[in-house]
C-alpha cells in the first residue's frame, strides 16, 4: 500500500517538475508567438495582456516594408549550404578520427569552436573581401561550416566509435577499401547519426547571427541578421521584430517535431548493436 | 588451399613482445589449432596471418608468396570472428554475397555460390532475414557461410564458438570439423579452450607469452607434453603436479618422503636433473589398489560426474586429484589407497620446467 502511494507521488511530483522546466522553457516562446499578433501597444503594456484582439498587421508590415520572402530564400541557401559541406567534411573526418583513434583533429575542431567567434571576423573579412568573395554566399557557407562541421563530428564520433572493430575488419577481409568501408558499412549503420547531426548543424546554422551581420550584403542577407533592422537606437519595433522572430523559429520547431523521436532516440543512443 | 609458413615472427605494440620469434609451417589442408591462455599472443598471430595486423619482424609466407605487404583484402582468406562481425544493415544473403559483389563476380554465380553454402550450412529459410533476427547458433553459421562462399585459400576462425552455450558449442564444433574434411582447405582456429584443440586439430600449437611451447598432434600434445605449461594447459582436470626427489635409490615425494614405485629409467632421468623433478601424472592415471601396496590419502572432496567421479585429496601436502569409477562410490573422509601408473607419469625440470628426457 504504503509502496504504491509512494510511486503515486513519485509521479505526481515528476510530472509537476516537467510542467515546472516546460513552462519556465515555453513562457518566452509562447510570449514571443503571442506579442506578434498584438498591437504596438499591447506588446508593451505592463503588465503583459493574456487577453486582446489579435491582428496580422505585425506580419503584415513585415512583408511590406522589408524583402522579407529573399531573406528567408538567403537563409536557406546558407544554412542547406553550410549543413551539406559540415555533413559532406565531417562525415568523413568523424569516421578517420574513429578509425585511426588519433583525437586530436576532433579535440581541434572543437577548440575552434570554442574560440569566441568574433576573433575570426576580421581575419575572414579581410580573407574574403580580397578573394572578392564578399557579395556572394560563400564566406557565410564557409564560416557557419566552421559551426556545422565540428557539430557533425562530435556527434557522429560515438556512433562510429559504437560499430564494433570486427564489422570493419570483416569488410577488410572481404575486400573493402576504407573509402569503401565508410561508405558501404559504416555511412549505413550511423544513418541515424547523420540525420541528427544534419538537423542539429542546421538549426545552429540558422539561428547564427553573428557572421552574416558582418559577412552578409543587403542581397545576401539572412531573415536572423534582417531581424536587427527592427531594432532601433530610439526605438525598437517589437510587434514586428516579435513576427520575425516567430517565423524564424517555426522552420527548426517544426523540424524538431517531426524528428523529435528521432531525435532523442539518436541523442541517447549513439551506438550499433549487431 | 595453401601451407602457411611464418619466419622469425616478432610482434609488439610498443611495450614488451606479444610474439618472440616464432617460426610455424602448416601445411596445405591442414586444420590447426591455436590454444594458449589469454594474452599468449594467440589472436595476435591470427591476426598477422589475416593481414589485420603488421609483423614487427619476419616474413608471413601463404603458398609461396611472402605477404607481409599485402592487404587483408588480397590475401585470399576467410575469417570468422568471435562476434560474427555480420552486417547489421545487410541481410543473411547480402552479407554472404558481399564479398563476391566486391570481386565483381556475376550475379548469376553469387546466387549459385550463396544458395549452395546456404544448402551446406542449413541457412536458406533465413536469407532474407537481418542477423538480429538470428539465434546465436544461426548467426555463427552465417559467418561461416560468408566465409565458405569465397573459396578462399585458407579459413581463420577467431574464438568462433566462445559466444555459444554449452550445448551449442559443442554442435557446432563437430559442424566445424565435418565442414573441413568436407572442404579440405587450411584452417587455422583459435581457441582458449583446450577441448575444442582436442577434438578438432590435426595439429595443435600450443602458445604461451608469445612463444610455442609445443606443435604436435593432440594425441602427442596430451601423451607427451613438452613441458610443464603445456601438461597443465591440455586436460581436464589439469595434470597433478608433486615435487619428488631421489633419496638414496628411491623416488620419493618431497613433502613426506613416502617412496613411490617408478621405473628405474625414470630414476636416472632424475639423477642427471640434480635429483629434484616435478612429477606430472593426469588424473585418469591415479589408480586405485590395495592398501598394502599404494599410498594412502584422505579423501576431501567428491565430484561425481556421471560417466566418472573427481575425488580430491592431498599428497605429501599439495593438493592432487584422481578420476575413479563411479561405481566404486567414495565418501568425504574416507581414506582411500593410491598408485600412479608408472608408464603414464611425466617428470619435469624444476627450473626450466622442461619435460626430463
Amino acid at each position: 500500500m504504503s509502496t504504491t502511494l509512494s510511486a503515486d507521488w513519485a509521479r505526481r511530483l515528476n510530472s509537476l517538475q516537467l510542467a515546472l522546466v516546460g513552462v519556465f522553457l515555453l513562457a518566452p516562446v509562447v510570449w514571443m508567438v503571442l506579442a506578434s499578433f498584438k498591437q504596438s501597444s499591447d506588446v508593451i503594456a505592463y503588465p503583459p495582456t493574456l487577453l486582446f484582439t489579435p491582428t496580422l498587421e505585425n506580419y503584415v508590415a513585415l512583408i511590406e516594408t522589408t524583402p522579407f520572402l529573399s531573406y528567408g530564400v538567403n537563409s536557406i541557401i546558407v544554412t542547406v549550404g553550410s549543413t551539406t559541406l559540415g555533413i559532406v567534411l565531417g562525415v568523413p573526418a568523424a569516421f578517420v578520427i574513429s578509425w585511426t583513434r588519433v583525437s586530436w583533429p576532433a579535440v581541434l575542431t572543437l577548440a575552434a569552436r570554442m574560440v569566441p567567434g568574433a576573433l575570426f571576423l576580421l581575419p575572414w573579412y579581410i580573407l574574403f573581401r580580397n578573394l572578392g568573395m564578399i557579395g556572394s554566399y560563400w564566406p557565410i557557407i564557409l564560416s557557419h561550416a566552421v559551426i556545422t562541421m565540428p557539430i557533425v563530428i562530435w556527434i557522429l564520433l560515438p556512433y562510429f566509435d559504437g560499430i564494433p572493430r570486427s564489422i570493419y575488419e570483416a569488410a577488410q577481409v572481404d575486400g573493402c577499401s576504407i573509402t569503401r568501408i565508410l561508405w558501404r558499412i559504416a555511412l549505413p549503420l550511423v544513418g541515424s547519426g547523420v540525420a541528427i547531426a544534419a538537423i542539429l548543424a542546421f538549426v545552429f546554422s540558422w539561428n547564427f547571427f553573428l557572421f552574416v551581420l558582418v559577412l552578409s550584403t543587403s542581397d545576401t542577407k539572412t531573415m536572423i541578421a534582417a531581424s536587427f533592422n527592427f531594432v532601433g537606437e530610439g526605438s525598437t519595433r517589437w510587434g514586428v521584430l516579435m513576427a520575425v522572430a516567430t517565423l524564424i523559429a517555426l522552420p527548426p520547431l517544426v523540424l524538431a517535431m517531426i524528428v523529435q523521436r528521432w531525435l532523442i532516440a539518436g541523442l541517447t543512443l549513439g551506438a550499433v548493436k549487431g | 588451399m595453401a601451407s602457411i609458413k611464418l619466419r622469425n615472427i616478432t610482434k609488439t605494440f610498443g611495450g614488451p613482445n606479444i610474439i618472440s620469434d616464432l617460426s610455424l609451417d602448416i601445411d596445405d589442408r591442414e586444420f590447426v589449432v591455436f590454444v594458449g591462455p589469454s594474452g599468449c599472443g594467440k589472436s595476435t598471430l591470427l591476426r598477422i596471418i589475416a593481414g589485420l595486423e603488421p609483423v614487427t619482424e619476419g616474413d608471413v609466407f601463404i603458398g609461396d608468396q611472402r605477404v607481409n605487404s599485402l592487404p587483408a583484402a588480397r590475401r585470399n582468406i576467410a575469417m570468422v570472428f568471435q562476434d560474427y562481425a555480420l552486417y547489421p544493415h545487410m541481410t543473411v544473403y547480402g552479407n554472404m554475397a558481399f564479398a563476391l559483389e566486391l570481386r565483381g563476380m556475376s550475379k548469376v554465380e553469387i546466387d549459385t555460390r550463396v544458395r549452395r553454402a546456404a544448402t551446406m550450412l542449413d541457412i536458406e529459410p533465413y536469407l532474407d532475414r537481418r542477423p538480429k533476427a538470428l539465434s546465436g547458433g544461426q548467426r555463427q553459421r552465417v559467418a561461416m557461410g560468408r566465409a565458405i562462399v569465397r573459396d578462399p585459400q585458407v579459413f581463420l576462425f577467431d574464438e568462433p564458438l566462445s559466444n555459444l552455450d554449452a550445448r551449442l558449442r559443442g554442435q557446432v564444433r563437430a559442424e566445424i570439423k565435418a565442414l573441413s574434411q568436407q572442404l579440405k582447405t587450411t584452417m587455422i582456429f583459435v581457441t582458449h579452450d583446450q577441448v575444442e584443440a582436442m577434438t578438432m586439430a590435426d595439429r595443435i600449437v600450443v602458445l604461451h607469452a608469445g612463444v610455442i611451447q609445443q606443435y604436435d598432434t593432440p594425441e602427442q600434445v596430451y601423451e607427451h607434453p613438452a613441458n610443464q605449461f603445456v601438461a597443465g594447459f591440455i586436460g581436464s582436470p589439469t595434470m597433478n603436479f608433486l615435487p619428488i626427489r631421489l633419496q638414496g635409490d628411491e623416488i620419493v615425494l618431497t613433502g613426506d618422503g613416502r617412496a613411490l614405485p617408478l621405473t628405474d629409467d625414470r630414476r636416472g632421468r632424475l639423477q642427471n636433473a640434480g635429483g629434484e623433478a616435478t612429477l606430472g601424472v593426469r588424473p585418469e592415471h591415479i589408480l586405485l589398489c590395495d592398501p598394502r601396496e599404494g599410498i594412502a590419502a584422505s579423501i576431501k572432496l567428491v565430484e561425481p560426474l556421471g560417466s566418472d567421479t573427481m575425488v580430491h585429496f592431498d599428497l605429501a601436502g599439495t593438493p592432487a586429484i584422481a578420476r575413479v569409477d563411479p561405481a566404486i562410490k567414495p565418501k568425504v573422509g574416507e581414506t582411500i589407497a593410491l598408485r600412479m601408473a608408472p608408464s603414464r607419469v611425466h617428470m619435469f625440470d624444476v627450473k626450466t620446467g622442461q619435460v626430463l628426457t
